[in-house]
Order: structure tokens, then C-alpha cells, then sequence
């Protein structure tokens, strides 16, 4: 109706990128109705600190509002912690699986603010995808977050002493979170290549698809394994 | 000695469920209908009834026969009662025929049913151009046009693309002076925009409401199934006015709980007039005195437990005259007051024995 924040792309690109959203296999299990009762804003921990609202979300959907649409693909959709708290929608709405496939159509689609919003955690995607483990302990760096306090630099400068001092051997790492047994990375290397979600980083970053790729398919290659 | 004879007032759902119910205890029945056709509003006006969209006609045939064929049953058609004397026991009420002819007739108890009437979008202030606008219709001239099974803008006879209700035209509002909520016009909308969807499935179908009020199972029999299956859009907010716009209407409004103001074109707008009562109702409380409620309907005593019971003895009410009410509702008040009436004949003819 009476939203159009961004005039200078045409209605027929923003109602591209709708109708993937609404051709995702998961949307009519998402999207039954919304009453617009709030429940899922008040549940929601992201509603609490951001300008944001999942009931929004269910209702530009529903009535199926491009311009609407096309303006919280572009600033709402990574204000969510993707808690699904928002499941307890009495029509069994799921907004949070309604932004989990918005923001897949955002990054296959690499919309620009979509790339601006994931530059800061390049790392933290090649990081999972090559390893499986997100954040590990080097990356526990003075400089990285102030707000962790300034005991990060002295655990910092014993890293590898801190680690060894926890009782299980598998977490004696300093690279990675835990130890990843080889096969196990083989198989998640073998699951993104299969279903497409290392091809979905490619319009975003192409540079970090192409490191990974190359990552991955030596990875494979040296075991002997061709992936289709 | 007491007159064992019941008189019912009106032949819509109520009116006629309670003549079949007290002439199937065993009394004899005078029904009197101002029309020359039995079934009441719905009947005479409604393409389909809720919640099943049957026809309405097919729907109600088998309580119109009931009715038309029972031993019991004397049915005047195009008559009034105008004038009663006496009480209860012995009513001597005058029935009036639309060509002028009168009768008398002796009856023991009344149960009145004669209805409503649909609010006049004209009547006070003009509301949303109804008298000026072709496209902007009621609830009840969209049901005469699906009667015909179209649905079409009066100004040039095309298929609308964007059709839009307002709910609560004539009801909850005290600049009209209707305090009270109608009761089924958010179910008859939500039941039309189904059949619009159904005949025009491409058509953009908008419902402006204040609250949706679905009661019972017409929550998911009509609103969800119109909004998850047929796709009609309801918007929190009522519109403020209607403005001609070239060939279309422009209509403006906010959407209340996205924020921002609403305005936009559309092909047709159909306004939910709600209930008052009939003219036939307010004949009725001065014929037989009965005192009307704070909202102008027939009043009842021992509310919420005798729901048919009006301070005058011997007369009953049923059905929307008493208030808004729904067909169920009114054809269990009619087998309601058939009860009260019968066992109040039954007394009094022991008691005066
Ligand atoms: C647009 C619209 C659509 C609706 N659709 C539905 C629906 O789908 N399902 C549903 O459950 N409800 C529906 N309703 C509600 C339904 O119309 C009422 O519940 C029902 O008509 C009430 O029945 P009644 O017998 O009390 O009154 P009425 O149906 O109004 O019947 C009153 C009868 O009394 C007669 N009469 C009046 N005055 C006199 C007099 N002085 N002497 C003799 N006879 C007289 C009238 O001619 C009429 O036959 C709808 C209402 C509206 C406004
Ligand atoms: S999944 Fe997203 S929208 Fe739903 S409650 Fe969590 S943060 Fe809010
Ligand atoms: S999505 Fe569900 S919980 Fe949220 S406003 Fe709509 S109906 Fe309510
Ligand atoms: S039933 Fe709905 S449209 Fe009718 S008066 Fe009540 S709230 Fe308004």
C-alpha cells in the first residue's frame, strides 16, 4: 500500500524475489493467517532491543505486500536471532521459518544490503562451513571484542595452556572449538556441495566461495571422493 | 375459560420453528406473516446461509413444509395484527390483510417474531455515499446479485478487481445511536468475500474491520477459511470516507496495525449493514405494550436465563426482535418460546378449569 522506500527498484524485481519466498516448499507450513495479535512480537527477544516485529513479517506476507516486502528484506530480516520463539503463534504460524527462507532468498539472490550485512562474519562462515565448529578459541583476540573485557588479552597469551587445562582431550584446540574428526568434515563437505548451500554463498562473496570450494574439493579429492 | 390457541407473529426462522414446535405439543396455531411467503429476511433476501454456503431456499425447504403442510397450523399470509385487547388467556387480537379486510381472532398466548430490519446507510449522514456512488452497495444487495450468481459493479456491469467491505456500518456507533455489536456481519462479509473468491478468483478482496467478531465455529468455517484458503485480506481500520476517483473508488482509512495511513483505489465497496428493529417489531411493543430494552429491541425478563420471556404475561419473544441474533440463535429461541407458551397455555387452563 502506502510503503515504498526503495522507488528505484522496479516492482517486477521486488516481486521476483516475493515469489521465490512464496514458492519455497516450507511457506504454507509457515503462513496460515495472521490475526495480528502480537503473541510472537511479545515472545520475541529481538523485537525487545530492535525496531523489528515478526507479526510484520506474517502480515506482509499474508497480504502479500511487495513494496512492503521488499523493504524488510532488506532491513529487518538479519535484526532476527532465529530463536523460534515466535512459534507459539495461535494460527501455527512460524515467522522465524518465514525469515530463515526470506534471508536464503536474500543471499542466493546476494542483495546488496544482504552482503553488507554478513561482511562482518566472513569468517565465522568459512570457519563453520570448513570446519563445522563456529567461533574458536583464537579468535579470542584483545582487539576482536572490547566488550569481552581486558582478561581476553591474558587468556590470549596462554591459549594453547588454558585449552590444555580442560578435561576433555577433544577440546585441546586452539583453531577450532573441539576437535573435528576428518570423515566428519568429508561428510559436511560432501552435504553443501550436495544441497546447495555453498553454491548460495557465491553471489554473496565470491572470492570466500572460491577459497572454500577449492578447500573442500581437495579435502574430498585427496580421499578419493568425486562430488557431482 | 383460557383460549388454547397460540398466536405466532412473523414466519422467519424463529417465528416458524416456534409454531412447528408448539403445534407439535399439541396446540393449535395461528402464524400471521405481513408477506405472502414464509422463511423471514433469509429467504426472502440471502443467495447462502452460513456456515456451509448452502442455497438458502434448499436449505430452508424442509422447515418451510414442515410448516406450510401441519394439521395445526393456520397460516394467514399478507396480514398484520394491528390491534389486541385483553390479556393473557384471552387475547382478542384484529389482523389486518393488505387489502384492507379485518378479522378478530381469540387467541390464549403470543409469541412474537417479527425480526429485524438492515440499517439504511442513508438515513443519518449519508454514510460513505451509499446514495451517491453505483459501486458502493450493501451486505444485502451483494446477496441479491449472487442470487443471480454474479457479482458485478452496478455502474457498468463488469467483474470488480478490488473489492473491499467495511464492517460495522450502522453498529457500534453512538453518533448513529447503535450502541451494539450486530453479531453476524463479520461472518456474512467473511462468507462473501468466499464467494467472491470463488465466482472472481483473481479478484483482490479487502475486509476493513474493527474487530472481527466470529463467534463459536465460524471462526474457522468462515474467517480462517477465507483468509488461508481464499486469500482475503483483512485490514485492521475503518474507513473515514469514500471519494470518486475517475471510473473507481477511492477509499481512505489506516491500517491501524501496521501504522500508516490506507488509501486506495477500488472497484466496488460493500458496506456490512447491521441489524435494527423491524418496523413490524416496533408495531408489536405497542400493540401488546411490551417495553422495549435499552437498545430499542423487544425486552425480556431473567436475562441470561429466559431468554423469550417479556414483562407483558402471556407474550414471548423470539428471534432477532428481540436483539441481534444469528439463525441459530433464533430458531432456538423460537423452539424456546414454543415451550414457555405451550406450558404457559397448559397452566392456565388447569388454573381456570
Ligand atoms: C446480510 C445478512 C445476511 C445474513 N445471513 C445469515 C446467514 O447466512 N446465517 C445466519 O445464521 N444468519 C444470517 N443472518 C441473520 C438472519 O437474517 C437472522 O438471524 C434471522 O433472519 C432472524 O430471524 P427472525 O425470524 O427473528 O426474523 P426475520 O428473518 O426478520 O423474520 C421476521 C418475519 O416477520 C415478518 N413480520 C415483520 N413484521 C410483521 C408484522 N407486523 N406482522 C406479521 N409479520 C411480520 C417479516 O415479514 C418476516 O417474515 C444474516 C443477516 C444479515 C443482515
Ligand atoms: S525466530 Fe526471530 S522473529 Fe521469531 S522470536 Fe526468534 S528472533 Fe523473534
Ligand atoms: S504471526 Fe501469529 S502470533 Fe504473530 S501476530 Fe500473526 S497470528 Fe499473532
Ligand atoms: S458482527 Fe462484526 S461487522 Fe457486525 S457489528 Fe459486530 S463487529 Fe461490526
Amino acid at each position: 500500500m502506502l510503503s515504498n522506500l526503495y522507488p528505484e527498484v522496479p516492482l517486477e524485481e521486488k516481486q521476483r524475489l516475493f515469489d521465490q519466498v512464496k514458492a519455497d516448499a516450507r511457506f504454507e507450513d509457515y503462513l496460515y493467517g495472521c490475526y495480528e495479535c502480537g503473541i510472537c512480537v511479545a515472545a520475541c527477544p529481538s523485537a525487545r532491543f530492535y525496531d523489528f516485529s515478526p507479526r510484520k513479517i506474517a502480515q506482509t506476507l499474508a497480504r502479500e505486500d511487495i513494496e512492503m516486502f521488499y523493504e524488510q528484506m532488506n532491513d529487518d530480516i538479519w535484526n532476527c536471532s532465529q530463536c523460534f520463539s515466535c512459534v507459539r503463534c495461535p494460527r501455527h504460524n512460524n515467522p522465524g521459518g518465514l525469515i530463515t527462507i526470506m534471508r536464503e532468498v536474500a543471499v542466493t539472490n546476494g542483495l546488496r544490503s544482504t552482503k553488507e550485512a554478513l561482511a562482518g562474519y566472513t569468517r565465522i562462515i568459512y570457519k563453520i562451513m570448513t570446519t563445522g565448529t563456529q567461533v574458536s578459541p583464537d579468535m579470542l583476540q584483545e582487539d576482536a571484542f572490547p566488550d569481552w573485557g581486558p582478561q581476553v588479552k591474558e587468556v590470549a597469551s596462554h591459549l594453547d595452556l588454558w585449552r590444555r587445562a580442560l578435561p576433555p582431550e577433544t577440546l585441546h584446540t586452539t583453531g577450532l572449538s573441539w576437535q573435528v574428526e576428518e570423515r566428519t568434515m568429508l561428510e559436511l563437505y560432501t552435504i553443501w556441495k550436495l544441497t546447495g548451500v555453498l553454491d548460495m554463498i557465491s553471489e554473496l562473496d565470491e572470492g570466500l566461495h572460491d577459497i572454500m570450494e577449492e578447500v573442500m574439493d581437495d579435502a574430498l579429492e585427496d580421499q578419493g571422493f568425486t562430488i557431482a | 375459560m383460557a383460549v388454547d390457541r397460540l398466536l405466532v407473529i412473523g414466519a422467519g426462522p424463529a417465528g416458524l420453528e416456534a409454531a412447528r414446535g408448539a403445534a407439535d405439543m399439541g396446540k393449535e396455531v395461528l402464524l400471521v406473516e405481513a408477506t405472502g411467503e414464509l422463511g423471514g429476511t433469509p429467504y426472502a433476501h440471502y443467495a447462502t446461509l452460513t456456515p456451509h454456503l448452502q442455497e438458502t431456499h434448499d436449505a430452508m425447504q424442509e422447515m418451510l413444509d414442515g410448516v406450510k403442510t401441519h394439521p395445526a397450523i393456520d397460516i394467514r399470509y399478507n396480514t398484520r395484527v394491528v390491534e389486541s385487547e385483553g390479556q393473557a388467556g384471552n387475547f382478542q387480537v384484529v389482523l389486518e390483510s393488505t387489502d384492507g379486510t379485518r378479522a378478530t381472532e381469540a387467541v390464549g398466548a403470543v409469541v412474537v417474531a417479527t425480526g429485524f430490519t438492515h440499517f439504511d446507510p442513508g438515513r443519518e449522514t449519508q454514510l460513505y455515499g451509499y446514495y451517491e456512488f453505483e459501486d458502493v452497495i450493501t451486505l444485502v444487495d451483494a446477496e441479491h446479485m449472487m442470487k443471480d450468481g454474479r457479482i458485478v459493479r452496478p455502474s457498468n456491469g463488469q467483474p470488480p478487481e478490488k473489492v473491499a467491505f467495511i464492517q460495522c456500518v450502522g453498529s457500534r456507533d453512538r453518533h448513529i445511536g447503535n450502541r451494539w455489536c450486530s453479531k453476524v456481519c463479520c461472518g456474512i462479509a467473511s462468507k462473501q468475500a468466499i464467494e467472491i473468491k470463488r465466482m472472481l478468483p483473481n479478484a483482490k478482496v479487502f475486509i476493513f474491520y474493527i474487530d472481527m467478531r466470529m463467534y463459536g465455529f465460524w471462526e474457522d468455517q468462515l474467517y480462517w477459511k477465507a483468509q488461508e484458503e481464499h486469500k482475503v485480506n483483512y485490514v485492521r481500520g475503518i474507513v473515514t470516507e469514500i471519494l470518486k476517483k475517475g471510473d473507481k473508488l477511492l477509499m481512505k482509512g489506516e491500517d491501524t496495525t501496521m501504522g500508516r495511513p490506507v488509501e486506495v483505489l477500488m472497484d466496488l465497496i460493500i458496506l456490512s449493514v447491521g441489524m435494527e428493529p423491524s418496523k413490524g417489531t416496533l408495531e408489536m411493543a405497542n400493540v401488546f405494550n411490551i417495553p422495549r430494552e435499552d437498545h430499542g429491541f423487544l425486552a425480556t425478563v431473567g436475562e441470561p436465563l429466559d431468554t423469550v420471556t417479556t414483562p407483558v404475561a402471556g407474550v414471548f419473544v423470539a428471534g432477532a426482535a428481540a436483539g441481534p441474533k444469528d439463525i441459530e440463535d433464533s430458531v432456538s429461541m423460537g423452539g424456546a418460546a414454543a415451550i414457555k407458551a405451550v406450558s404457559f397455555l397448559n397452566r392456565l387452563s388447569k388454573s381456570l378449569a
